[in-house]
């Protein structure tokens, strides 16, 4: 921007955070205060001493952020090659392919998840391949395990990483790429040098926002890791609802909270560094 | 059905001022209940809602699920448009531990005769459900527990539930103790029996649909669940033996208001009626409370039900008190032990 | 251009379909399910059968979870669309103090655990007397979606060279005329994708509603008590029917672009 008036453009957020003050923030507050209050004693730090005391809770979440960040990358690996064959695809091609990626979008996930139950298990469509193929004479356990859990969560996480990062491939100018090249750029070198930058902000966004995503699935471990997956969000069902300890649970959240803030902190600096 | 109402309202209200004790209040035309929703809502209303709205004309508005946040939320709020919330036994307790229902004016209900543990000074105690073994139809049977939990003599796979409260009871009594010196738990000994069979145990199952279905589609043999969900069906086979009772209560909430407590109330008046409670057990196969209930079930059926006298006599009752008291400790185990897995 | 040598040609064509496979194959076991005569979810099904879809149809209830459903997934993306597109681009292209900050208030709702969330916001909405109100699903879930549409379209805006919108108002247009004829033109494919985002995101959010809806039904809440209660292919039946649906929408708005020539990249 030409001028710097410290207030300008702030007309345009100023509706929706109005809007996320009175409806998300203060109700928000007021939850995860009870992680700082006991009713006789007042502001009190010992529920997060409770949590250093016995840190099983803290184990539960630093196996969700494990699971989530190899969900993360098993996205890029598979979403990153398929933006970018979707951009060189003919348009015909390319509304069929755009349209496969959205379409899974519809199926509830409550379905998408029994699906895999169908193709996954035991008696499944994966292991009754396998085994007609002669690759394995007994079933190999995909299921109930982080195993499914991640293939689940890839398969419902997908679309995420691959629309934004299609959108912003494809708004990339081939003259560019034909520029590099009759200056006597090889193909690999255009990909890392000229491409890939210019793809790296959507990437970013879109696994940063796919990780934020998988730590916080629900559905997915509950039904596909059968128990033997313990995610940080059925852990907090089970103290607001089961238990229940809302103290514990909204001292749990804060830490999840500040936590997912310090990275999308870091991922802010990255990309104000990488952009002009 | 609205004519029907308008003519039970008229014929209702004389009723409803009877029960004001002379005092001039507002009545209830329609009151609001949190229960479990599916089929269980659907008995509610075919079994106890029908036959009260029939006689009082006042609607019945129903809201689920019922998880137990969203009470305390409720009454964090300081909402009182709900009178009635279904709570499982633990549930009750911790609900009453935090100040969040009343106590039931049993003498406004006058019901009629119940088993004592369904009269509960914090809920009317509507539905018997039982959790107990299964078996896909044609493996090896169980006769107790200490059957189920032997994966030598009694191969297969395993779903058991992933609650502490009924894994940790039933691995206890496989090792030989009996119902009566359950409790307070020994929870070292339960841990052990879990660890020593865990790799048998392919599934813990939270939601009550996924077990019957993995004896299905045969990834599990044996499974631990909701009587309900198994009874019934020929592929699989059950036992009552060593089984859990236990309840869902009805309790009123913190701060509703009178007059829709006096209408709660006769609701659940209808709820101990041993007709309607025959009723609801044609919607899904869990019992009232009546002692008299037998004589109205099919005669054919009676093995599927919770409270028919064959399969009372060899269950025990849930000690919810004691895991009030501890379940957030046990808890803790609990989650270290799935980590374990 | 990229991938010219056969090598980068081979490798990304096949993982481009094993990706499209892998994100496939749900559809394909779902909708096989939906036409089955059993009563558990099996596959293959033993028989044909339309008895699931006559269920859904049959049944008032599922009629209501889904007009419910497909009312404030609308009027909730919509909304989001516009808040979150708004305060997108003024993040961007802003330059008040506090912007990291605001950004980061604005992402709050994916980053808070949503159990909590549904807590929260059932306090919120109870406060204000929106509880178990269609307005306060709306409310609810358009927050729910924002940080989807802000993400999204924050990095589509901050792609666009600012230069293009600063020629046009050069010549004099105005800012309506700049955003309506300039701004989101270019935008268009990441407008789609946040509309999409948010849209699915409220079609299919189950946590918060259960707790906020009170007595509306929509059709994921729905799903999932039943999940809870019994497993039934219905909701096989409600997938694929949404499947078909998206279809044919998109052969719609497939047909409509390509009339208008729209289908080609453009210079940006």
């Amino acid at each position: 921007m030409t001028r710097s008036a410290p207030f300008e453009g702030v007309g345009y957020v100023a509706p929706l955070l109005v809007l996320m003050f009175v409806a998300f923030n203060a109700p928000i507050a007021y939850m995860l205060g009870f992680g700082f209050w006991e009713k006789s004693r007042g502001f009190t730090l010992e529920h997060y001493a409770g949590l250093l005391e016995a840190p099983v809770y803290l184990r539960v979440l630093g196996n969700t952020m494990r699971i989530a960040l190899v969900a993360t990358l098993a996205n890029i690996l598979i979403g990153y090659p398929l933006a970018l064959w979707m951009r060189g695809l003919g348009s015909r091609a390319r509304m069929i392919a755009l349209a496969l990626v959205v379409l899974p979008f519809w199926v509830s996930l409550l379905v998408r998840t029994y699906a895999w139950i169908v193709v996954l298990g035991n008696g499944g469509l994966v292991n009754r391949g396998l085994q007609w193929a002669g690759l394995t004479d007994a079933p190999v356990a995909f299921l109930y395990n982080e195993v499914g859990v991640t293939i689940g969560m890839a398969n419902v996480l997908l679309p995420f990483l691959v629309l934004p990062l299609f959108a912003a491939m494809i708004r990339i100018d081939d003259r560019l790429l034909q520029a590099a090249a009759s200056m006597g750029a090889p193909p690999r070198m255009i990909f890392w040098k000229v491409f890939f930058p210019l793809t790296l902000p959507a990437l970013a966004a879109g696994a940063l926002l796919v990780f934020i995503l998988s730590l916080g699935f629900y559905v997915t471990p509950a039904i596909l890791g059968g128990g033997r997956v313990p995610m940080i969000s059925n852990l907090l069902d089970t103290l607001i609802n089961q238990i229940p300890r809302w103290e514990q649970a909204s001292a749990i959240s804060t830490i999840l909270l500040v936590a997912t803030l310090l990275i999308f902190a870091a991922y802010r600096r990255l990309d104000r560094r990488a952009s002009p | 059905m609205k004519r029907r109402a308008f003519v039970g309202a008229a014929a209702g209200l004389p009723a409803l001022s009877i029960l004001g004790s002379g005092h001039a209040r507002a009545e209830a035309k329609e009151i609001r209940m949190i229960e479990a929703g599916g089929k269980s809502g659907d008995s509610v209303e075919a079994g106890y809602i029908e036959p009260f709205t029939k006689k009082t004309g006042i609607k019945v508005v129903r809201e689920s699920p019922n998880p137990l946040g969203k009470l305390r939320a409720l009454v964090e709020s300081g909402q009182t448009s709900t009178v009635l919330m279904e709570l499982g036994s633990g549930g009750m307790l911790q609900a009453r531990n935090l100040k969040l229902i009343e106590p039931v004016d049993w003498a406004a209900v006058a019901p009629q005769p119940m088993f004592p543990e369904a009269k509960h000074e914090y809920g009317f105690g509507y539905q018997y459900f039982s959790t107990i073994m299964a078996w896909r139809a044609g493996a090896k049977a169980p006769k107790t527990w200490a059957d189920f939990f032997n994966t030598k003599d009694f191969p297969g796979k395993r779903c058991l539930p992933d609650y502490a409260n009924y894994a940790l009871s039933f691995a206890l009594l496989s090792t030989g103790v009996t119902p009566d010196k359950l409790f307070p738990l020994d929870l070292d000994t339960a841990f052990k029996r879990l660890n020593e069979i865990k790799k048998d145990i392919a599934v813990w199952w939270k939601a009550g649909a996924q077990a019957p279905q993995l004896m299905k589609d045969n990834e599990v043999q044996y499974a631990i669940c909701w009587s309900g969900r198994v009874v019934g069906d020929p592929a699989f086979e059950v036992n009552f033996a060593g089984g859990m009772a236990d309840l869902s209560y009805f309790t009123i909430v913190k701060n509703s208001k009178p007059e829709d407590r006096a209408a709660a109330y006769k609701l659940m008046h209808e709820m101990s009626i041993a007709a309607n409670q025959a009723k609801a057990a044609t919607v899904v196969s869990y019992t009232g409370p009546s002692p008299d209930l037998d004589a109205l079930l099919p005669k054919n059926k009676l093995g599927e039900y919770p409270t028919s006298k064959q399969n009372k006599d060899v269950q025990w009752i849930e000690n919810a008190e004691w895991w009030a008291t501890n379940g957030e400790a046990v808890n803790q185990k609990w989650e270290a032990f799935k980590l374990s897995l | 251009m990229i991938g010219s040598s056969p090598w980068a040609r081979r490798f990304l064509t096949t993982v481009g379909i094993f990706g499209l496979a892998f994100l496939t194959v749900p559809l394909l076991v779902v909708i096989p399910m939906s036409f089955s005569s059993a009563r558990a979810l099996t596959f293959p099904p033993p028989g044909l059968s339309l008895r699931w879809y006559e269920t859904f149809f049959g049944d008032a209830r599922w009629m209501e979870a889904m007009g419910t459903s497909a009312t404030v997934a609308l009027i909730s993306s919509v909304v989001s669309l516009f808040l979150g597109g708004l305060a997108a681009y003024g993040l961007r292209r802003g330059a008040f103090v506090g912007r990291g900050w605001i950004e980061a208030n604005f992402m709050a709702p994916l980053i808070v655990p949503t159990i909590i969330a549904a807590v929260a916001l059932y306090l919120g909405l109870a406060k204000v007397g929106l509880l178990g109100s269609l307005i306060g699903l709306v409310v609810a879930h358009t927050i729910l979606t924002i940080p989807l549409v802000i993400m999204v379209l924050g990095v589509a805006i901050r792609e666009l060279d600012i230069r293009i919108e600063q020629v046009a108002w050069s010549l004099g247009a105005s800012w309506a005329y700049t955003m309506r004829k300039v701004v989101l033109p270019n935008l268009a494919p990441s407008v789609f994708a946040a509309w999409i985002f948010a849209f699915i995101g409220s079609f299919d959010e189950v946590i918060v509603t259960s707790f906020i809806a009170g007595k509306y039904e929509t059709v994921p809440k729905k799903m999932f008590n039943e999940l809870i209660l019994e497993v039934n292919p219905t909701i096989t039946a409600v997938a694929t029917l949404l499947i078909a649906f998206t279809i044919l929408a998109l052969a719609a708005v497939a047909f409509i672009l390509g009339r208008a020539g729209k289908l080609r990249p453009t210079l940006s």
